[in-house]
């Protein structure tokens, strides 16, 4: 009961400092897109536009006005819920984020259930002989793919499965040939529940590949987390207390060593989707995937300010959710955490 | 024994791995003839570079989007595939009167919207002033169009602030294409980003910022388009358009920010009779930038040796295989009318002498510190280059350092005069000699050759030229050969001072697969999409 209690606070002290946190990201966020050098009238005008036209323009972005009433003008929309809209087509950050966040999130979903399978799966397969090929092999991967160039191996995985060998499309997310089915933007539900199944096969087609590299990318981590903490849990007294008993290795690593070693990789695994939500973005831009990445980056290319400081608050939000939802659930599963 | 049947065993192993890497090379081999994309509709995949944002032609400025407006959307004039100003929505060639103060254009009257309503003089007249009012390149217009007139139906009149005869060009611009003003009622003085409502020969089927699909107006004026519609597809990198196409995904391919290596390959397979590939008018021109108005650069005869000691030709093969072609212009040939190139060429006895007469190569060496926008792969290419091709000729008279700056960061400090010497492009924003003289060479305060205010600033070279205002503007109210006779001139006043020195252009391209006709462009640099299709 009183660890309960004490649950309870840990999250309620979170989820009380996750605005805190926002305003502080919000800020940073503001005031290093003021501070870099460029301008988004010149994205909107062109270079060489007269600087008359651009004064004009900057002034009814409100661009002229001082500092302090920009960030104050920025904060009381962002407290009220309205993240402002885009300067370059007026498009709304809400609208912007809503249409691409779901295409980040079909993406990272998917790459996280490879990486998770992928990885732990090589990271087990060691676990029969340790030191062994298998140990050894399982190493070598989880060093090697946690090391890849994701931009290098991503378009090494395009050009082999996409142009020479012409298996998957080499990039967007859905056939052109197709209108995609209308509903959460997550296409390959919406195929489903419309029982569109030529959208499904098409969007699972362009899913693929990008989710595959991310996946693989991620799937050391996986690896190398649990083949580390497999190796110690192993090890500790309670398994060799198991052994003593007369239980099988089979038994001894599935039910004592393998839940307590799995702990610390959901941990990594919550940080891993965090991550995932802003961090895909050399698979987006590989594989023309319209993410929330992507936009992201085209926007702060576009010195876009709203939408730059949207996306962020967006994916800020996101991450604290994740972290305290991945931090109850550990909390959960296992009864010696204390907060 | 023991050692034989070590070998035997090693050769069996050898063997068996060989035939396992035949039986994977058959599986391949037969796989990639089996998994090649199959067709799902007749109507013919387009890709391009970017993702489109916005398909109002108010917020109009890439090239990505100005070509699917210019499937969309008819404009009142048109240039040509051979570059002549052909009459498209208007029904001939406008009435200028003789102060040249007044453009009255008649309208076609057969002309529908793809909402069915009537394309006239008022339709054409909301437009325009929409544009004036949220258009971003509204200064375009703003500059010359005091009012807008509709006296008929089917007639517009145009107020000018003073003579211009750009405009005709100007009014080929698609970001001046007529939108219905019924479907854009509510949308008179604000973007419409995902519908797009005008005359042009294809119907916005779908839009997302990634994809778009096109079907053709069955109640088009003109003919109708040569395919059964288009699926537009945008992509976000190189590798992923030029792996589009070799593999068959997508049946024509806009070159627009494909990489050098991967046009080369492209023009390869089109030299191979495996694709067909079509080059059409440059309207992208890049220069270096000099800033005139401090030492050493605001020595003419300095000035002069740099551009003598360019090797275009050698510059061009290194960056680009040679695709992109030498200019010694500020006007892309295309727009010229002549063939002169007014800019100094390649001479290396001409450049040491004209820095040793400027007090150079004895002993002292020039200092350029050049800047070229990081984020421009071609322009950090053409700096390495000509760094070491100044340090292979001239390497007592001048010493180039090199400088990364990504382009936002240049434009916005262009004209506080921040770099000596810089590397930037540029397209006008309409297919005419005067879009690309005037943003460059357009001057309002001057003190000698010192500009003081205008483009010359906003450009970093604060050059300019007492005579060159005046001609510039004496060009706009001259007509035909008169006109690019006179800008010409301009051009050549440029040529003299070397405020730039032009680089290369590129020629925009298009590759489509062997079943369908080579892609046309028009004179605007824009593929004519709607001749698009199956050979016959």
């Amino acid at each position: 009961m009183a660890r309960g209690r004490e649950l309870f606070r840990y999250c309620a002290t979170r989820l009380a400092l996750a605005p805190l946190m926002l305003w502080l990201i919000a800020s940073l966020v503001f005031l290093l897109l003021r501070v870099a050098p460029g301008d988004p009238v010149d994205a909107v005008l062109g270079s060489r536009a007269p600087e008359a036209a651009k004064a004009a323009l900057r002034s009814s972005l409100g661009l002229d006005q001082s500092l302090w009433n920009q960030y104050f003008n920025f904060l009381s929309k962002l407290v009220h819920g309205d993240l402002g809209n885009a300067l370059i087509n007026n498009e709304s950050v809400r609208s912007i984020i809503s249409k691409t966040l779901p295409a980040s999130l079909e993406l990272g979903i998917t790459a996280l259930i490879i990486a998770a399978v992928l990885g732990l799966a090589v990271g087990f397969s060691g676990i029969a002989r340790p030191e062994g090929k298998f140990d050894f092999a399982g190493r070598f991967y989880g060093i090697g793919t946690y090391a890849l160039p994701p931009f290098w191996a991503a378009m090494l995985i395009q050009l082999v499965f996409a142009v020479m060998l012409g298996w998957l499309p080499v990039g967007g997310r859905f056939p052109p040939s197709l209108i995609p089915p209308e509903g959460s933007g997550f296409l390959i539900f919406d195929s489903v529940i419309s029982g569109n199944w030529a959208a499904l096969q098409g969007s699972i087609r362009h899913l693929v590949l990008p989710a595959c590299t991310l996946g693989l990318l991620l799937s050391g981590v996986f690896t190398n987390a649990l083949r580390l903490n497999l190796n110690r849990t192993l090890k500790s007294d309670y398994v060799e207390s198991a052994r003593s008993r007369g239980l099988s290795e089979v038994q001894v690593v599935l039910r004592h060593a393998l839940p307590n070693a799995l702990l610390p990789v959901l941990t990594i695994a919550g940080i891993t989707v965090a991550s995932l939500i802003g961090g895909a973005l050399l698979i987006e831009v590989t594989f023309s995937w319209p993410g929330i990445a992507m936009s992201l980056y085209e926007s702060i290319n576009q010195r876009d300010y709203p939408v730059v400081q949207g996306i962020v608050v967006a994916i800020a939000a996101l991450v604290v959710m994740v972290s305290v939802a991945v931090d109850l659930l550990v909390a959960m599963l296992d009864p010696r955490i204390r907060y | 024994m023991a050692v034989d049947l070590k070998n035997r065993c090693v050769t069996d192993r050898r063997r068996s791995r060989l035939q396992a890497s035949v039986l994977i090379g058959f599986v391949l081999a037969f796989s990639q003839s089996a998994c090649q994309p199959k067709r799902q509709s007749e109507r013919l995949t387009v890709a391009s570079a970017g993702r489109i944002s916005s398909l109002d032609p108010a917020l109009a400025s890439t090239t990505g989007v100005l070509q699917v407006l210019s499937a969309l959307g008819d404009t009142l004039y048109i240039r040509g595939t051979k570059g002549k100003l052909q009459p498209q929505l208007a029904a001939s060639k406008p009435e200028v009167s003789d102060d040249g103060l007044s453009l009255t254009i008649p309208l076609r009257r057969d002309v529908l919207f793809h909402d069915g309503t009537r394309f006239d003089a008022n339709a054409m007249a909301f437009s325009l002033k929409r544009f004036l009012r949220i258009g971003s390149q509204r200064y375009l217009l703003n500059d010359r169009i005091a009012e807008i007139e509709t006296p008929s139906p089917f007639e517009l009149r145009l107020r000018l602030k003073q003579p211009s005869s750009s405009i005709e060009s100007l009014l080929t611009s698609p970001y001046l294409t007529p939108v219905s003003p019924k479907a854009y009622a509510d949308h008179a003085d604000r973007f419409l980003n995902d519908r797009f409502v005008g005359t042009g020969p294809y119907v916005l089927n779908s839009f997302r910022n990634t994809q778009q699909r096109l079907l053709p107006f069955r109640s088009y004026w003109g003919a109708a388009p040569n395919n059964v519609g288009l699926d537009l597809i945008n992509l976000s990198n190189s590798t992923a358009l030029f792996g589009a196409l070799i593999s068959g995904e997508v049946d024509v391919l806009l070159s627009n920010s494909i990489d050098e290596d991967q046009k080369r390959a492209l023009s390869e397979r089109a030299d191979k009779a495996l694709l067909r590939e079509s080059k059409g008018p440059a309207m992208n021109i890049t220069f270096v930038t000099l800033r005139t108005n401090s030492p050493p650069m605001q020595r003419q005869t300095v000035r002069r040796a740099l551009a003598h000691s360019l090797d275009r030709s050698l510059i061009s093969a290194r960056v680009s295989y040679a695709q992109r072609e030498p200019l010694r212009s500020l006007i892309p040939p295309s727009l010229r009318g002549g063939k002169t190139k007014p800019w100094p060429a390649y001479n290396l006895a001409t450049a040491r002498k004209l820095f040793q007469q400027a007090g150079y190569c004895s002993g002292r060496r020039l200092q350029v510190p050049f800047t070229f926008r990081t984020n421009v792969p071609s322009d950090r290419l053409m700096a390495l280059t000509w760094q070491a091709q100044l340090k292979r000729d001239l390497p007592d008279c001048v010493q180039m350092t090199l400088n990364g700056v990504e382009s936002t960061t240049v434009y916005k400090q262009l004209s506080e005069g921040s770099f000596e010497a810089v590397i930037l492009d540029w397209s006008g924003s309409y297919p005419d000699p005067e879009a690309y003289l005037s943003p460059l060479l357009s001057c309002k305060r001057s003190e000698g050759n010192v500009c003081e205010a205008g483009e010359a600033v906003d450009g970093g070279t604060f050059w300019t030229e007492p005579r060159l205002q005046e001609a510039l503007r004496r060009s706009d109210s001259l007509q035909g050969k008169a006109r690019l006779q006179e800008l010409a001139t301009v051009d050549a006043m440029a040529a003299q001072g070397v405020p730039y020195i032009p680089v290369w252009f590129v020629a925009p391209k298009a590759w489509a697969q062997l079943r369908l006709n080579p892609p046309t462009f028009n004179g605007s640099g824009l593929v004519n999409l709607d001749q698009l299709g199956e050979r016959r």
